[in-house]
């Protein structure tokens, strides 16, 4: 249990720290939208979304419409009925508070980074998730705080490459999740997908909801067809 | 800090894990029916579709650091490796002012 922690925090590490600026730049924003530095922290504690948090954040300075701004940041997190759900085995010998815990402490890049784990070494477990996730609520509260303490200006950091570091670790967790032919149909069709409602102007999340989604579709009428001819 | 901005943190707290525990549950029901497959199928659609989100709308140059780094990916399957020598090559293509 305890390698198992520590192996997660430590293979996270290099995506904690683009995560940091980012969290760095989000509290900027909250602050000078009248979030007092430790709210921001206490936020990023208690939500945990990034995009979500920015989005309502966002919303609700330009709106000041509480139930708008957090209806936009919790739509931006419907990903998660999947992302979670996709965890329920692995999650099913916890007890129910650390399941909670499992779940809250879940992101985009540590349940990404197990799953591709999972794949290639099948003993990754919950301890894995949970280490990982732990590393990065903290990164992200401590780092949103700390922006909206210092009110700094940060350097152009997306010019050398950090938004870039996130989809290449996604690539390479993709690679890990990579089974065979079959999944070269449905794995296009979501790409495809998700870039057509984010070229439409859609927010990436709704691409990526709308991209999964049909991508579950293409892969049920696949295996519709092959029960069919068996 | 007014009640307006503790109410946008409560609420989306609250929202936020509703979101996750409504994942938890589906996950068990949808393990339990015939459609398990599901499950199966949906971290590598998911994570497919976070890359192309963030390739969607971007220029050449991004696209050509995506197929670098993703040609590093099947080579190596290794995701440092994979996101050192995609920002290197981000980069480079950048400073070359493409």
């Amino acid at each position: 249990m305890k390698q198992g922690i520590k192996d997660g925090a430590i293979a996270i590490l290099p995506l904690a720290l683009g995560a940091a600026v980012y969290g760095f730049a989000f509290g900027l924003l909250a602050a000078q939208v009248g979030f007092a530095w430790w709210s921001v922290g206490l936020m990023s504690a208690l939500v945990h979304a990034g995009s979500s948090q920015i989005v309502a954040v966002e919303q609700f300075a330009s709106t000041g419409a509480v139930l708008g701004a957090v209806l936009a940041g919790a739509a931006l997190n419907l990903r998660y009925i999947g992302i979670v759900a996709s965890l329920s085995e692995m999650l099913d010998s916890l007890p129910l508070r650390l399941r909670l815990l499992a779940i809250h402490v879940t992101g985009d890049e540590n349940w990404a980074l197990t799953m591709a784990r999972r794949a290639r070494f099948p003993e990754t477990g919950a301890p894995f998730l949970v280490g990982s996730g732990l590393v990065m609520i903290s990164v992200w509260t401590v780092s949103t705080g700390l922006g909206a303490a210092m009110g700094a200006v940060l350097p152009d950091l997306e010019r050398f490459g950090l938004g870039f570091a996130f989809t290449a670790a996604f690539i390479a967790m993709a690679r890990g999740l990579w089974r065979g032919r079959a999944q070269a149909l449905p794995w296009a069709v979501a790409a495809g997908a998700t870039m057509v409602v984010v070229t439409l102007g859609a927010p990436k999340a709704y691409g990526i909801v709308a991209g999964a989604v049909c991508g579950l579709v293409v892969t049920g009428l696949i295996r519709r067809a092959q029960g069919a001819v068996r | 800090m007014t009640g307006a901005h503790w109410a946008v943190i409560g609420l989306l707290a609250l929202a936020a894990f509703v979101i996750r525990v409504a994942g938890l549950i589906a996950g068990g029901r949808i393990r339990a029916s015939r459609h398990a497959w599901i499950l199966e199928a949906l971290p590598g659609l998911i994570v497919v579709s976070l890359v192309a989100s963030s390739l969607a709308g971007e220029p050449t140059a991004t696209w050509i650091a995506a197929a670098l780094a993703l040609g590093v990916a099947v080579l190596t399957n290794h995701v440092i490796a994979t996101m050192v020598l995609g920002v290197a090559a981000f980069a480079t293509l950048q400073g070359l002012g493409l």
